[in-house]
Formats: C-alpha cells, structure tokens, sequence
C-alpha cells in the first residue's frame, strides 16, 4: 500500500467494511473503490491487498465464490457471518483508535 | 475497451512464463491484470504493452529495461523479472497452509471427543497389536500402507479429475500427507542409528509409530475429500490445463 504506514494497520477493516456495504466484490473492484472513496488520496497495491485478501479467507472471516466474466473467471470475495460479526469489533476498534489518537493529538476535540 | 480472447490468452501465457503454474492461483491474478489492464488503456490512453509492463511493475516484479524498447520488452526479458509474482505464490501458500493446518486441528480435537472415532481407533490398535502378535512382518506392512494412505488419496485425486492437478489447494494438502509420511521416515532415521541396519529395527516401534500417527491419517484423508469439496463448490468445474 503506497501513502503512508498509518494505514496499513487498517487495511483488514477497510476490506470488511467495504465487503460490508457490498455483496460480493473482487480484487481490483476493492483497489478501485478505495481509490475512488478516498479520492486518490489511499492507493491499495495488489502487493498489500491479495496478501491480506488470502489472510482473512484462511481465516474463515472471507468466503470465495468464482464466476465466468468476458472470457475469464473472476473470483468474489464476500463475508462469512463471522467475518460479518468481525467487522463489527474491527470498526469499534478503529473507532476507538481515533477516538485515542485524537485525545493524544488534539485534545481540543476530543 | 475489452480485451480480445488472444489478448486474455497472450496474458495468461505471460503469467506461465513468469512461474505462476497453479491454475488456482493464476485465475485471479489473470483477472485482475486484464481488469488494469482495460483500465489503463482506457483511461491513461496507453497501449496494450505498455499496460501489461506498468501491471506487471504494479505487483512488485522490477524490471529494468536496459535501454531496451518497451515493444521488445516482451520478446527480451519481462518473464525474467517475476519477484513478485512468486512473493504472491508464497503468501498465498503460506496462508493456505495455515488454513489447513487449523482445519487439522479442528478436526483432530474433534475426532478424540468423538465416542465412534475412539472405538474405531482402540479396535485399530487392538487389531493391529494382535496382527503383530501372528505376524509382526505382515503388521508392518500393514502400518506401512496406512500410513501412505494420505498420498493414496493425494494420487487418486490427481487421476479422478484434472482440476487437482496444478492445484495449490491440492498441492499444499499433499503436503501435509507428505509431513506425516516425513514423520514415519524420520523415526527410522532416529532408530537406524541404534541398530545396525533398517532389517534389524523391531517390527513393534513401527506397530507403536502407526498407532500414533492413525488419527493423524484419519484426518488428513478427511481434510483431503474437504478440500476436493471446497473446490469442487468454488469453482464447480473441471476445467483447466
């Protein structure tokens, strides 16, 4: 993942949340909806994301499904229903580290 | 823009010059390539070639081209760069592997709270002893062949049906058969230094060594037909080379 190393903690629960809001989604439609949520700003490499991708299947938080599109064969990622429980302790965690960071970085707001 | 069939087919040739022998494997990244690909022909307003090397780069496989042009990168050289590639390969099998090492586990943790298994494995043992008892020769080549059953199945799998075959699922549970195979060597590597020869090792440690290792076998035949099912559910097809 290019940009910084800050978001590379994150990376899991950017990949479930998106899997979250969508069905099914495959390896390029991930980098390109992150590229397009965040505006450019987060470009997920494939080097970062298959890795991860594969982590969270053996894990059992991801189910596989494949699929014929325009002469190939694509492979789905979607959430099992632990992966779906799973995003939900990932996010309160993610929320919680901001929620940590901000008090440290601006104690202002939070 | 959408790629030709020849152009799929160009890139799926691509990956097999770079290594990426498992089918399972190259199906993925065989999609995503042609996905960029598309993408940046499009969008970037570049040629097919030119494309293929910035994916090619994208996924950590450095080529330097040494002044070569880049329509003659393909004929010269990129298949030589494919660093990337096989870091993909190993983190995918490193993944898979712990998959199966924990569906082994699971299934061996189960197995021994299981009233039916227990049976089978004490009226195993007390078989297999009493075999020793009437031919400790004959018992020994029982255990033998137990003990390669794992690879049996791995080997039947590879006949039945060609989607095993350059399969990394398939690979990588052969690989765990091939470990419980690796643990009977390694103990007549360990007794082979205490008696003059293999002939002379007693039949009964190789009796005890099967004994040991059957709930191990059991399993890994079990992970064996979860695997084929897995995949057989995943892609539903016998279909690739």
């Amino acid at each position: 993942m290019s940009n910084s190393k800050l978001y590379k903690g994150s990376l899991n629960t950017i990949i479930l949340q998106l899997l979250n809001q969508h069905d099914k989604m495959y390896g390029y439609e991930i980098t390109q909806k992150v590229k397009a949520l965040t505006k450019g700003e987060l470009n997920i490499t494939e080097g970062a994301l298959y890795p991860a991708l594969h982590k969270l299947e053996a894990e059992g938080l991801l189910d596989v499904e494949v699929a014929k599109v325009d002469n190939r064969l694509r492979k789905y990622y979607k959430l099992t229903e632990t992966g779906t429980k799973e995003t939900v302790n990932k996010l309160e965690e993610l929320a919680e580290y901001i929620r940590t960071m901000q008090a440290l970085v601006n104690p202002k707001l939070a | 823009m959408k790629l030709s069939k020849e152009e799929i087919q160009f890139i799926d040739n691509y990956l097999i010059k770079n290594e990426v022998k498992y089918w399972d494997v190259r199906l993925e990244l065989l999609d995503h390539i042609v996905s960029a690909v598309e993408d940046k022909i499009v969008n970037n307003g570049i040629s097919f070639n030119e494309a293929l090397l910035e994916v090619h780069r994208g996924f950590g496989n450095q080529f330097i081209e040494f002044g070569v042009a880049k329509s003659d990168v393909f004929e010269k050289g990129l298949y030589q760069s494919n660093i990337g590639f096989k870091k993909f390969i190993r983190q995918k099998q490193k993944e898979v592997g712990r998959k199966y090492r924990k569906i082994t586990w699971k299934h061996l943790k189960i197995k021994f709270t299981n009233i039916q298994f227990l049976i089978e494995y004490i009226a195993f043992v007390l078989l297999f002893i009493s075999i020793y008892k009437f031919s400790p020769k004959s018992s020994f080549l029982i255990g033998l062949l137990v003990l390669i059953l794992p690879n049996i199945y791995s080997v039947y799998y590879f006949f039945k049906d060609k989607s095993a075959r350059k399969s990394l699922s398939f690979s990588m549970a052969t690989g765990s058969a091939m470990f419980l195979w690796s643990m009977y060597n390694l103990s007549f590597y360990i007794l082979k230094e205490s008696y003059e020869s293999v002939a002379n090792i007693p039949y009964i440690i190789f009796v005890l060594v099967t004994c040991l290792f059957y709930p191990l076998v059991s399993v890994n035949i079990e992970v064996y037909r979860k695997v084929y099912k897995e995949n057989k559910k995943i892609y539903n097809l016998k279909f690739y080379k």
